[in-house]
C-alpha cells in the first residue's frame, strides 16, 4: 500500500505540475461553460406535450395529429405522472382529456402550462389551437371552439446553464480519461520511462493502479470546481448530493479510463493515439446530449446513442444536479455503465502492452 | 564470482544476435563488454538484467537463476539504459526517492547525489541537464538499491572528453565502495583505461576475454608491431591542457 500511496503522490506531482494538464482538465470545461452559458442557445426546440386521460379517444383523433407536427413530440401518461414531469421541466404542456373526448363533443379540455418556459408553452398552444380548429372543423363543416381551461404550473426554473453545466462536467470526465491515459502512457512508453521500471521489483500493475488513483482524484477535484464555478458565477441550481455526483463520476471516470487504456494498448506512437481517441470521444461529445439535448436527435441516432456511456454519465449527473435524484432511482445509468466498465476493462487487459 | 553468464543465445528471427556468449565476473571488478555498434552487446546485457526473454543458456548472478528468480536479481541490480529518460516534471531529489520505494528503500537522495557529484542539482529536472550530467544521474539512479551489481550501457556514448573522464572518476569510485561494475563500450581507449578485464565482442560473439594489458602483451609477444610510431600526446591530451582539469564539471 506505502508503494501505491507514493506513487499516487508523484503522479499527481507530475500532473498538477504540468500546465498543459491543468488547463485541459480545469480551464477547458470552464471556458466551454462561460462561452455556451453567455451564448443563449436556448431557442426553440421541441415542443413536449404530455397527454393523460381520454383513453376511449377514437383513433386519429387529436392526440395522433398533434404527434404528426414536427416540432411537437407528444407523450401519454396518467395526470400525476405528467405533473410530475411539467414541474420538472421536462414538459410544457400536459393537457388532460375527459372520457369520451373528441373536437365536437363539447367537453372542456383541461390544459396545464409550463410557466418557466413561456416560449415553447405559447408556440405549443397555437399548434393546439390550430389542431382543435381545424379537428372542429373537419368534423362540423363549420367553425367553432373547443372550449379550454389554462392552468398555470410553476415549474423549476431550468436555464440552459443548468443544463450545460453537469454536460460539460461529464465531457471533462470523459475527455481527461481517454486523453489524459492514453496520451500519458504512450508517451511514458516511447520515452522508455515504462522500460526503466520494468528492471525494478515493482509490477506493473502497482504503477496502473497509481495512474488510476490519481486520475480519480483529479476527477473528483474537476466535480468540485465546475460545480462551484456553477453555483457561484451561474446561479445553478444544485438540488442532489455531492457525494452521489462523486459516485457517479467515479464509475463514469472508471470507463473512460479503461478506454484511454485500451487506446494505449493499440496505439504505437502518440501520434496515433490522437486520431485514435478522437474517434471514440467526437461522436460521444456531439450526441450524447451534452450541449444540445438528445430529444432532438433523428429516432435512429437517438436510440443509437441511448447506450452510449457518456449519455450515461450526462444524464445520471444532469439528473443529480437538476432534480436531485439520488443513486437508487438511477439504477438504468448505474447499471449501463457498470456493464461499459466490464467491457472496457475487459478490453484493456486484453491488448494491454507494457512496452 | 557474482555473475556467470553460459553460452548465452538470442536470435531475431535469423538474425543471430547473441551466439553462445560465455564470460564470468569477479566481485568489485570494472568489467567491460568492448564491442561495435550492433556487435549484440546490449542484447546480452538486458538478458542478464531480466529485460529480455533468453532463448538459451544460463545465467548466474550472485547464486541466483535469472530465469527462475528475476524478482530477486532485480533486487541485486542497478541498472543503467543505454537511452534513459525519467518521469518529467520530478526533480532529482524526487526521481531516487520513488525509485527508491519501487524497491521498498527510503534513500539519501543528497547522498546518492554526492556519488556522482550532483549534490548542488537535487532540485533540478533531468531535462535541465547537460549530457554528462544526464548520465551520472542515471548511475545515481542506478544506485538506489544498494545493488551488489551494476550494468551501464554505453554510458560515455555521446559525451565530450571531460565528461566521460568525469564519468570514469564517478565508476571508480563505485567499485572502491564494494560494487561490481558491468559495462558496455566502443571506445577502445576507455576499456583501457577503465576496465579490469575486457571481453571483446564481434558479430555476437566473444572472440576475447582478458585484463586489457594483458590482451596487448599477448599482441606484442606475437610479434605485432604497430606500423606507426605513437606519439607523446595526443589531441585530447592538449584539449584537457588548454581548458583544465579533467575531473571538474564541463
Amino acid at each position: 500500500m506505502r508503494l501505491q500511496w507514493k506513487l499516487t503522490v508523484a503522479s499527481l506531482k507530475m500532473f498538477t505540475r504540468q500546465k498543459e494538464a491543468i488547463i485541459w482538465t480545469m480551464l477547458l470545461p470552464l471556458f466551454m461553460v462561460f462561452l455556451f452559458g453567455f451564448v443563449s442557445f436556448e431557442g426553440l426546440g421541441t415542443v413536449q406535450i404530455g397527454v393523460a386521460g381520454g383513453k376511449a379517444e377514437p383513433a386519429g383523433g387529436l392526440v395522433g395529429r398533434l404527434g404528426e407536427v414536427q416540432t411537437v413530440r407528444v407523450t401519454r401518461g396518467t395526470e400525476s405522472s405528467e405533473l410530475e414531469q411539467l414541474k420538472a421541466g421536462r414538459r410544457h404542456l400536459v393537457l388532460v382529456l375527459p372520457e369520451q373526448f373528441h373536437a365536437a363533443s363539447g367537453k372542456e379540455l383541461r390544459v396545464l402550462v409550463n410557466d418557466g418556459t413561456p416560449e415553447e408553452t405559447q408556440l405549443g398552444l397555437l399548434i393546439l389551437r390550430k389542431v382543435l380548429d381545424d379537428e372542429t372543423f373537419r368534423m362540423h363543416r363549420a367553425p367553432g371552439r373547443v372550449p379550454m381551461t389554462l392552468q398555470s404550473v410553476a415549474s423549476r426554473r431550468s436555464s440552459y446553464i443548468d443544463f450545460l453545466l453537469p454536460g460539460v462536467l461529464s465531457l471533462a470526465i470523459m475527455q481527461s480519461g481517454i486523453f489524459g491515459v492514453a496520451f500519458g502512457f504512450v508517451a511514458l512508453r516511447k520515452r522508455g520511462v515504462l522500460r526503466r521500471l520494468s528492471v525494478t521489483p515493482m509490477r506493473p500493475q502497482d504503477f496502473i493502479a497509481a495512474q488510476v488513483a490519481m486520475r480519480l482524484m483529479v476527477l473528483l477535484a474537476q466535480i468540485v470546481v465546475l460545480v462551484g464555478v456553477g453555483i457561484v458565477f451561474f446561479d445553478l441550481q444544485f438540488l442532489g448530493s455531492l457525494l452521489d455526483l462523486f459516485a457517479m463520476g467515479l464509475l463514469g471516470g472508471a470507463v473512460f479510463l479503461a478506454i484511454g487504456f485500451f487506446l494505449a494498448g493499440i496505439a504505437r506512437t502518440e501520434d496515433q493515439v490522437v486520431p485514435l481517441a478522437n474517434v471514440v470521444s467526437l461522436p460521444m461529445m456531439l450526441l450524447s446530449g451534452v450541449f444540445f439535448s438528445r430529444s432532438n436527435l433523428p429516432e435512429p441516432v437517438r436510440l443509437v446513442t441511448e447506450f452510449f456511456p457518456l449519455t450515461y454519465l450526462a444524464d445520471g449527473m444532469r439528473s443529480i444536479v437538476l432534480e436531485g435524484s439520488t443513486l437508487p432511482t438511477l439504477w438504468l445509468q448505474l447499471a449501463g455503465l457498470a456493464l461499459w466498465s466490464i467491457v472496457s476493462v475487459w478490453a484493456a487487459v486484453k491488448v494491454f502492452r507494457w512496452e | 564470482m557474482i555473475l556467470a553468464v553460459d553460452n548465452l543465445c538470442k536470435s531475431y528471427g535469423d538474425l543471430v544476435a547473441v551466439d553462445r556468449v560465455s564470460f564470468s565476473v569477479r566481485r568489485q571488478e570494472i568489467f567491460g563488454i568492448l564491442g561495435p555498434n550492433g556487435a549484440g552487446k546490449t542484447s546480452t546485457l538486458e538478458m542478464i538484467e531480466t529485460l529480455r526473454p533468453i532463448d538459451s543458456g544460463t545465467v548466474t548472478l550472485d547464486g541466483l537463476d535469472v530465469r527462475r528468480h528475476p524478482r530477486q536479481v532485480q533486487q541485486r541490480i542497478g541498472v543503467q539504459l543505454q537511452s534513459t529518460s525519467f518521469f518529467e516534471k520530478l526533480n532529482l531529489r524526487e526521481l531516487l526517492l520513488l525509485l527508491g520505494e519501487l524497491y521498498g528503500r527510503v534513500v539519501d537522495p543528497l547522498e546518492l547525489l554526492g556519488d556522482v557529484d550532483l549534490q548542488d542539482r537535487a532540485k533540478a529536472q533531468v531535462e535541465q541537464l547537460s549530457g554528462g550530467q544526464q548520465q551520472r544521474f542515471s548511475v545515481a539512479a542506478a544506485l538506489v538499491n544498494d545493488p551488489l551489481l551494476i550494468f551501464l550501457d554505453e554510458p560515455t556514448t555521446g559525451l565530450d572528453p571531460q565528461a566521460r573522464r568525469h564519468l570514469w572518476g564517478v565508476i571508480r569510485r563505485i567499485r572502491s565502495e564494494g560494487k561490481t561494475v558491468v559495462l558496455t563500450t566502443h571506445y577502445m581507449e576507455e576499456a583501457e583505461e577503465l576496465c579490469d578485464r575486457v571481453a571483446i565482442m564481434d558479430r555476437g560473439r566473444i572472440v576475447a576475454d582478458a585484463p586489457p594489458q594483458k590482451l596487448i602483451g599477448n599482441l606484442l609477444a606475437s610479434g605485432f608491431k604497430k606500423e606507426r610510431v605513437e606519439r607523446l600526446a595526443n589531441l585530447e591530451d592538449v584539449f584537457l591542457h588548454l581548458t583544465g582539469h579533467a575531473l571538474q564539471e564541463e
